[in-house]
């Protein structure tokens, strides 16, 4: 074996699709774990199908979400609905020591893949059902896509500017959410596994670890019966708190000031000895109330700079700043570069992107991007020949009769 | 990983991460939701905080909205099943005595600024002299190294650092900034980050036998979750924004009584809220046909499905939308979790009591485990409330050199 990794010789039976899963799986796989992903050529991953895709060229191994978050994994491709192709999976299941699916709820079941079918092949399996609702419940039935987790979780209730309606956060905040939860439950079951020998069943629910992350919405409305309201960028405890316009086209820098020593140093940096004597504005209570001209005479100096030159000043002066950044400047950013957070592996078919990677540096165990993401079925014949046992012959007779399609 | 048997407080189950002792140290969210989501599972965690207390005490919301440094909810929140000890870090024997804690630790989280550690003693090659095995994970705004390890960062301005606050806001409206999630979102992602790295580490100490420093930048664990917005830019040289088109029909429309989000991605579940609205003649035109069509006319359908939703009510159409499988959703206030049936009747809510926050009912488990369960064993602690049990009982100091220690303010 190569470097040891701390997941090196786990092996991670995927059957997920779409985000959470695969995003769950990630983690497993830059932790250094064999992840392989059971895919099917009749019911491709969506996010083999949406953009972006590479220069704009459709294709299912072109798609930046799924080679984004497939990093790292290997690909088969079984027909699940044949006999075979189920008996092919549950001798993979065999030889895994994870099993990671984010069906609706009792859909694995339907397939003869649920957990008591899959613990009597394998005692110590840890299977991990990550669902939009959990497999217990009313609801559970219900149909969920990782976008819904967002109002579903009360998070869209509490964002938004003031008079607008709940607002949605931008992305399917739910889904990484819920893989990054359902990677760290993951490995408390490993723990467990090496202390008891016992594997066990997990059923996360995507809504549950949204709410999760919102703890201080559920408890103030346990105390007081009333959610927090939506303030915008606005904090209750820190002012100025928020975005304000820089030259150029949509270009907005984020300034957070924590308290009144902060503020004369913003003013300082400013050049407006005249605000920091400003009454109105010496203490939280007082800019708070004021918050509006605050934030005016805020922006009336941030809109003559750029973003990066207030970043820059303020910075100097010890005030917290940084530019709303686009998807562009991430990509041409030399500090994560320098810091060698890009993953850059060839590509069969997309030659060599600039994916994000891992974002843990490992001082003893280097945890990196070891692969890039598989194109469709890419290691069905490596996986079933070199870990499940299977002669080429036979293989071939396979492939006829459609099972690894 | 050290032998230490703790009496399980309830018949439970002991949680997985039983036997693993974890020091805790740092301000605000991430550090300290790492602690609680091993804390949760059964792990033993110290949580250090500085003699002035944790600064989330400082923040709420709290009960009545008047401040109590024992009542913050958020404080509440991120320190279930947690004992507290207060310590002077800026103190050589403050410093002393967190070399004497991590000689029986397992691992430290701490998100102490990269600037402060060595002045904290939170150097990993200088503890991990007293503990070769120790797991210690750095969480940071921009990482230990590189050009802006020194920047100071703050939840708002790491969410723009991460590229996610220009992804959100109102649509259409060039004139209003980017918007942030509500509440602490970049200091959730990193105490995930920081909770399964520290894990996977520890994991892999089983075989290697060794510890490791773990570096976390706040930035990075952003960036990853970008969805297919930041991998826009290599693969075909877009920038997604709140401004931009979205090739998806979905929005928060306003009901009689709330808000519901409506969502129908495949044809099939179109065709089958177009049923739910009682089959309209304006749903056959060839405006809204397929997916592509409903996402470019969607300001037109949208004021058609608002005309049709104003009477009705935000469950009415959920429940009726579900049952013909179309994937609308609620959009929950928090009053609506804390009564969801389905929420309940999962036991996702778990009450306890604390000495000065009264009884109350927390988010509970995020993951139900099918052997060693998630329990919430404890409240969190008060400031300081175990430092006689930790620094007397496990440390073995003399009740003399704890009032001494008490005296010189290094807890």
């Amino acid at each position: 074996m190569a470097e040891q990794l701390p997941l090196s010789g786990v092996r991670v039976a995927d059957f997920t699709w779409v985000w959470a899963g695969p995003f769950c799986t990630l983690q497993l796989a830059h932790l250094g774990a064999e992840v392989i992903r059971i895919e099917s050529e009749s019911r491709l991953c969506i996010t083999r199908r949406i953009p972006p895709a590479a220069d704009g060229e459709a294709g299912p191994n072109r798609c930046g979400y799924f080679n984004q978050y497939n990093q790292g994994k290997s690909s088969i491709c079984l027909n699940l609905k044949k006999p075979e192709g189920l008996e092919i999976a549950k001798k993979l299941v065999a030889t895994s020591d994870i099993v990671a699916e984010n069906f609706a709820a009792g859909v694995m079941d339907k397939m003869g893949l649920g957990y008591e079918t899959l613990k009597a092949i394998k005692s110590d399996i840890i299977m991990i059902a990550l669902s939009g609702y959990g497999a217990t419940g009313p609801e559970s039935p219900y149909v969920s896509y990782g976008p819904a987790q967002v109002p579903m979780s009360g998070l869209a209730s509490l964002t938004g500017f003031p008079d607008f309606p709940p607002t949605n956060v931008g992305f399917s905040y739910g889904d990484p959410n819920g893989g990054l939860h359902g990677a760290f439950a993951v490995l408390a079951a490993l723990m467990h596994r090496a202390r008891t020998g016992e594997g066990q069943y997990i059923d996360l629910s995507q809504w549950e670890t949204s709410v999760a992350v919102l703890g201080e919405g559920t408890m103030a409305q346990e105390m007081n019966g009333s959610p927090p309201q939506r303030i915008g960028n606005r904090d209750l405890y820190m002012a100025p708190h928020g975005l304000f316009r820089c030259q150029g086209d949509d270009r907005w820098v984020s300034i957070v000031v924590a308290d009144d020593n902060e503020w004369h140093k913003l003013c300082a940096a400013m050049g407006k000895p005249e605000l920091a004597n400003d009454a109105r504005f010496a203490t939280l209570a007082g800019r708070k109330q004021h918050e509006d001209a605050l934030e005016a005479a805020v922006t009336a100096w941030t809109e003559t700079l750029t973003d990066e030159a207030v970043t820059t000043r303020l910075q100097a002066a010890g005030v917290a700043a940084f530019p709303a950044l686009t998807n562009k400047e991430l990509a041409e950013d030399q500090h994560m570069r320098g810091r060698g957070f890009f993953a850059e592996l060839p590509h069969p078919e997309v030659g060599v992107r600039q994916h994000a990677g891992v974002p843990w540096v490992f001082s003893d165990t280097p945890c990196t991007v070891r692969r890039s993401a598989p194109c469709l079925g890419q290691d069905t014949e490596d996986i079933l020949q070199r870990v499940l046992g299977y002669s080429a012959d036979e293989v071939a007779v396979l492939k006829d009769n459609e099972v690894l399609s | 990983m050290s032998e230490h048997n703790s009496p399980t407080p309830n018949s439970q189950p002991p949680g997985p991460l039983q036997g693993i002792r974890v020091i805790e140290c740092g301000h605000m969210v991430g550090a300290a939701y790492a602690g609680k989501l091993m804390a949760d599972l059964g792990a033993e965690v110290i949580k250090v905080e500085e003699p002035g207390g944790d600064s989330a005490r400082q923040r709420g919301p709290y009960p009545g909205n008047t401040p109590h440094p024992e009542k913050s909810g958020l404080f509440l929140y991120l320190n279930t099943n947690k004992r507290g000890i207060t310590l002077n870090l800026e103190t050589s024997k403050g410093q002393e005595l967190l070399q004497r804690l991590v000689q029986d630790a397992d691992a430290l989280v701490h998100n102490y600024h990269p600037t402060q550690m060595s002045a904290l003693g939170l150097e990993y090659e200088a503890l991990a002299r007293h503990n070769p095995r120790l797991v210690m994970t750095s969480i940071s705004p921009f990482g230990q190294t590189g050009p802006r390890r020194e920047y100071t960062a703050h939840d708002l301005t790491m969410w723009s650092a991460g590229g996610l606050v220009f992804l959100g806001g109102a649509g259409g409206r060039p004139d209003l900034p980017p918007l942030k999630a509500f509440g602490q979102q970049a200091g959730f992602q990193a105490g995930v980050n920081a909770g399964l790295a520290s894990l996977g580490a520890l994991y892999g100490r089983l075989s290697s036998g060794k510890g490791q420093h773990i570096d976390i930048s706040v930035q990075e664990c952003l960036v990853a979750i970008m969805e297919n917005n930041y991998i826009a830019w290599p693969y075909d040289h877009t920038t997604p924004s709140r401004l931009g088109f979205r090739l998806i029909p979905q929005d928060v429309l306003q009901c009689r009584d709330g808000y519901i989000y409506v969502l129908a991605v495949e044809d099939h579940q179109w065709k089958n809220a177009v049923e739910l609205m009682g089959s309209p003649e304006w749903a056959n035109t060839e405006l809204f046909q397929d997916f592509v069509s409903r996402s470019v006319n969607w300001d037109a359908l949208k004021a058609l499905l608002e005309d049709w939703l104003q009477d009705k009510s935000v469950q009415e159409v959920y429940h009726g939308a579900q049952k013909r499988r179309v994937p609308f959703a609620p959009v929950s206030t928090m009053g609506d979790l804390l009564k969801s049936e389905h929420l309940n009747a999962r036991g996702f809510f778990a009450e306890i009591a604390h000495p000065e926050g009264g009884s109350l009912r927390y988010p509970g488990a995020p993951y139900k485990f099918s052997a060693s369960p998630w329990a919430l064993r404890s409240p969190a602690p008060c400031l300081g409330q175990h430092n006689e049990e930790i620094y007397g009982g496990q440390l073995g100091l003399s009740p003399e050199e704890l009032k001494s220690l008490k005296e010189t303010n290094v807890i």
